[in-house]
Order: C-alpha cells, then structure tokens, then sequence
C-alpha cells in the first residue's frame, strides 16, 4: 500500500514539476532476454519493460527525494513490480542529516558479493546485480565526524526478496510459498544498523553491526516436493570492510561475523570477501584500461551457493566517446565442481540512449548443486535504456 | 645564398645560445609562485560547464557537468565534478582532494548503486569522460607538481608573456614537460603545448575569454584542446561562475558525494 501511494505521488511530482520546480528526469528500459538451455514447460525468452522516475526538490535546508520503478513482463509475474526503491524526507537537525522514508544504501568495497551490505533487500527478481534492490522502510540519521562517517538505522518492517515464477529464470523450477520467519513479529519486526567509515592515507575502513532479519531467506523444498519454503533467521553480525588503494592495485576486504536463529537452530557463522584488483592504464600504448579482478569468497551460512567460490574477472574501459566498458567474471567451486560465468558490455548509442548486452551461464556436475539446480537458466540478455 | 644560410644559422646559434644562458629555474618557479599566489583567497567557487567534444571530422557531441572547488589551506584544493548528462552518467560525481606532494584521494559516486568507491589515482593519463582532457588536465595545479624552467619572453596574441617549462614532478604523468605561455601583467596561462613521454608535441590547450571576478580571480571561460596526433578537438565552455558560496569543507567529503544532485 505505502508503494502504491508513492507511486501515485511520482505521478504529482511528474505533473507538478512545471509548477514547484521540483527537478524529475527518467529512464524508460526495454529488454529482452533469450534462454539458450530453457527445460520443458519454461520460457524459452522473455520480454519486458521497466520505468524508473527520479525526482527531488530541495526547500530550504531540506530536500524530499523520489525513485521510483514501474516494471512489466510478458510472462514473469515475478519480474513485475511497482516499487518506490527511494522516496524519503530529508531533514538537518541537531548536527545530523534525518532520513525518513524508504532508501536505498550500499555497504561494502568488493566486486563480486558484498557480505555486510544489509541495509536493503535484493529485487532478485529483476536480475539486475548489485542495483536491483527494494527502499528499506526506514528512518536514518547520519553525521559527518571528526573520526569518520556515522550512520544509525532503524528499519520499521521487512521486505521479502523477490522470486521469478517457477517456468521464469532463473528459478528452481517449483514455486515459492509463503514466508515463514524465525521472529515472532514476522515482517513487521524492527532491524537496528549502524556504520562508521573513514579514511587514511590509502586505507578507507569502516566498521557496522546489524540486529534484525536476514536479508536471505533459507530455502527448502516442502514435504510433496512442490515448493520452495522461505525461511528467514534472525541475524546478529558484525562488519568490517577496508580497501587499500595502491597507484595500480587496490586491496578488497569484507568481513561478517555472527549468529544466525532459525528453524534449524541458532548458529555461528562466518562470511568474508578478500580480493586485489589490479589496472593497467593505457595498456598497449592505448587508450584503453584493463582490470584483473581476482577474489575469493567464503560464506558458511545455510543460504550461500557454496562455502567457498575463487572468482576471477577482466575490465575492459575503452575510455572512448560512447563509454564502452566489458566485463567479464567467473565463480568456481571446487569442492562441489559448479561454476558461474557473467560477461557484460554497455555502451552509449547517443546522448539520451544506451544498450547493454549481458550473458549468464551456470554449470555444475551434479544437479542437487545449488548452480546445478539452475541448469536451465543460462541467459542473454539485451537491453536499451533512453533516458529523460 | 650563403650569407643569408650563415646568417641564419648564426641568428639559430644564438637564440640557442640565449635561451640555455637564461634558461632559469629559478626564475621558472618565481613565476609559478606569482600565478598560485594571485589566485589565493577565492575561498571556493562553482561552475557549469559544457563540453564539447570534436572528432578529426568535425562531428561532435555534448556533455554537461557542474564544477565545485573548494580552496585547501595546507594541502591542495578540494573538487567535486557532476555529470548531468547524457543521461546514462547522470547523477555520477568525481571528488578529488589533491595532494602537493602525494598522489591526490579521489572517489567515484555511481548513482545506480549508491556506492562511494574510491578510485586510484595514478590514472593521470587517462581522457576524462573520452575527452581529450587528462585527469590531470583537470586536476588542481599545485606549485609542487611540477619543476620549472623560465625559457624566454614572447609575446602571443598582442600580449607580453613568459614562457616557462613546467616538468612534473610525478613519473606517472602522461607528460615529458608542458610549455606554458602566461601574460606577464596578470599571471594567467594563455596557451600550454603538451609533450607526451617521447617528448613529440601532443596536444594544445588555449585559454580565452578571460574574465575577473570579485576585482582579483580570473576565470577563462573557454578552454580548446586540440589533440595534434589524433586530429581531435575538446572545448570547455564555462558559464555561471559563482565565488563564496557558502560551501564549507564538509561538501567535499567523501560522504558528501551521495547528496549530490
């Protein structure tokens, strides 16, 4: 109900704007996606379009902003959603910035997953990465101090993660029920999260603790074999991000630690990202930069793909007039033999538009693998943005 | 014939000759620190700019970004560049602090995610936004980047100027040494030749429309760089140009990135 009201409220900042000078531009998308190795009685492509609205207007010393996501899909209810990702109230007071309202936030410093990245739930519906998140409903406070960048979050209710349906990609091929959570109150219980983060010299660090529900749900087929159950633990962690910044190589950590509760009992468990990444500027006497990405991800929580993945990847940055970049990583899990494979490359066609094109692949030995369950989902998709 | 060819050459010899007696570092870096210190107190300033970009066949495309600098005390000035469009980079914003004798802190702000991801700074070579400006084009000129050799007095465009080579000091830069041209009554750069590290001329830069504001800052408001290797040509046209803002140190912070608009 709060995002169809904000929506309704992008629509009278859309009319309005003449009117307030409330500043409003947009991204208007179409895409297409082709699945190559679709099983029977699932989509062999897909189609759909999404509109993004950004909107703000400052008044005094106070700015309300708005982000807002109208999306549509052929066949995917999954992929169908009318979002506010932000539409908050920002207030000075007392030597903090308030924050009230839904928004969106980004923890970390690594490429390939971001363990202490909390705030928000993932839209994984919409496959979109990093990007594709839901507004937290929430009411923050932040404050710039002498020892770095102070951040306090109380996050009113939970938002679930999105799911494609079960003949979409990817998908586990059977349905997802209800939501069952380890917290009495359900969705309607309060998460608290704070964050310091500063700078010295090459190192930025920053530090975070969270007490609320896991953004990941703990996934299990029910008793007839005909759903996917939900599950979703209380987690209490701790976070601590650094990134070395070298003249060409930049050093990545990100660390959780904590306790999750769940139907299967309160655990510890332990989750971290280590990587260097490491540039050629001007390779070949050229224009061009080319970064050598390499990570290794642990994570010994119920709901990660793998305990460990070794991640490699290549960034092409043509640095040309049309922005042209690549990007290609690969996920290996040795112990279970699956692997993961995305490559990405965008460019601008002109000042208002843009395509992207961008594949998936998954492999795995065995199918009870969590990549091997995914056997079907490997993708190519091709998207053209026009901007306004 | 002959007279005439002796007579060049002697004129070549001694202008040679000239130049090596009086090519004077000293006096280079006099000059250097007269052109930083006539521009000490503008405190901070913003801009809009738009850049147009040119390829060898005269085709060219657009860019609008606003610009926010930030005077430092002990170290170098604060900047802070926002891209309106195209549409595609709209919202992403580039802050650097500079350093006089380090490499300087810069951070990139991707609106998509929301991410502050700072970035390495020995990228000085690098075109900026695919224009034929560097990042250290358009990096804050600090007097301690560079090492200076006053050349020779010429004048350029009607006016009396020095010629002045600055080296830099940092191996990474895309530069052997620059020749700067800057007009002896005001201190302002009229036109810098850039060589690339096999010393072959690269680009040129020209400074024009020169305006003063609050009776002491002169601001250009159009810059060309022509890229003599590629045949390509970037123009910076500033406009709006704003002096004590009101802008304190705090909007240059790295946290300040994600409240830019």
């Amino acid at each position: 109900m709060i995002t169809y009201y904000a929506c309704c409220f992008a629509v009278v900042l859309l009319l309005t704007q003449p009117a307030f000078g409330v500043k409003v531009n947009g991204k208007l998308s179409s895409r297409l996606d082709f699945y190559p190795d679709n099983a029977d009685g699932t989509a062999s492509e897909g189609r759909s379009g999404e509109v993004k609205i950004d909107a703000f207007h400052d008044f005094e010393k106070n700015r309300i902003v708005g982000e807002f996501i109208f999306r549509g899909d052929e066949k995917d209810n999954g992929r169908r959603i009318t979002e506010a990702r932000q539409a908050y109230f920002r207030s000075p007071f007392a030597g903090f910035d308030f924050f009230v309202g839904n928004r969106q936030e980004f923890w970390g410093k690594a490429e390939s997953k971001n363990v202490v990245d909390v705030i928000n739930q993932s839209d994984a519906a919409a496959n979109e990465g990093k990007s594709g998140k839901l507004g937290a409903p929430s009411i923050s406070a932040e404050r710039y101090l002498d020892i770095g960048d102070l951040q306090l979050w109380y996050i009113s209710s939970f938002r679930e993660k999105t799911f494609n349906d079960s003949d979409a990609h990817p998908s586990s091929g059977v349905p997802v029920s209800s939501a069952q959570y380890a917290r009495k109150e359900g969705k309607y219980a309060d998460d608290f999260a704070a964050r310091l983060s500063s700078f010295a010299g090459d190192w930025d660090l920053a530090g975070s603790v969270f007490y609320g529900t896991a953004r990941d749900p703990i996934l299990s087929v029910n008793s007839n074999g005909r759903a996917l159950n939900p599950h979703y633990a209380l987690q209490k962690s701790i976070g601590f991000e650094a990134q070395y910044t070298g003249n060409v190589t930049l050093l990545k950590w990100e660390s959780l630690h904590g306790t999750q509760s769940s139907l299967i009992g309160a655990h510890d468990f332990a989750a971290a990202v280590a990587g260097i990444e490491y540039t050629y500027y001007g390779a070949f006497e050229t224009i061009w930069d080319i970064g050598l990405i390499g990570e290794i991800q642990h994570d010994d929580r119920p709901q990660a793909a793998a305990n460990q993945f070794c991640v490699a990847g290549l960034r092409l940055v043509f640095n040309d007039i049309a922005d042209s970049n690549f990007l290609f990583l690969a996920s290996v899990d040795r112990k279970t033999d699956q692997s993961f494979v995305s490559l990405e490359a965008s460019r601008r066609i002109n000042d208002v538009t843009s395509v992207k094109l961008t594949s998936q692949f998954y492999n795995a030995r065995t199918t009870t693998s969590a990549f091997g369950q995914l056997s079907d989902d490997d993708a190519i998709t091709f998207t053209l943005n026009i901007f306004f | 014939m002959k007279l005439a060819t002796v007579t060049t050459f002697v004129t070549i010899a001694s202008a040679v000759m000239t130049t090596a007696a009086i090519a004077s570092p000293e006096k280079g870096l006099e000059i250097a620190i007269e052109a930083d210190s006539r521009d000490k107190g503008f405190g901070n300033s913003t801009a809009q700019i738009k850049m147009i970009l040119m390829d060898k066949y005269g085709q060219s495309t657009e860019r609008a970004i606003r610009n926010r600098t930030f005077e430092g005390d002990n170290e170098g000035d604060k900047s802070l560049v926002i891209f309106d469009s195209p549409g595609d980079v709209r919202g992403t914003a580039f802050l650097s602090h500079t350093k006089k004798a380090d490499s300087d802190d810069q951070w990139l702000y991707l609106p998509a995610l929301k991410r502050v991801k700072r970035i390495a700074s020995s990228n000085k070579a690098g075109p900026f936004m695919g224009s034929e400006f560097s990042y250290e084009d358009i990096a804050s000129q600090e007097v301690e980047k560079y090492t200076y050799k006053y050349l020779r007095d010429e004048e350029l465009n009607g006016l009396d100027c020095f010629v002045v080579e600055y080296d830099p000091v940092d191996r990474k830069s895309g530069y052997k040494r620059q020749i700067v041209w800057m007009d002896k009554s005001e201190y302002r750069v009229h036109k810098i030749d850039f060589y690339d590290r096999k010393d072959a001329l690269l680009k040129t830069l020209t400074y024009e429309d020169y305006n003063q504001y609050q009776d002491k800052f002169w601001r250009s408001n159009r810059l060309v760089m022509i890229n003599h290797q590629t045949g390509k040509k970037t123009e910076l046209v500033f406009t709006d140009w704003k002096f004590q803002t009101g802008m304190t140190e705090r909007d240059f912070e790295k946290s300040a990135l994600k409240r830019t608009r």
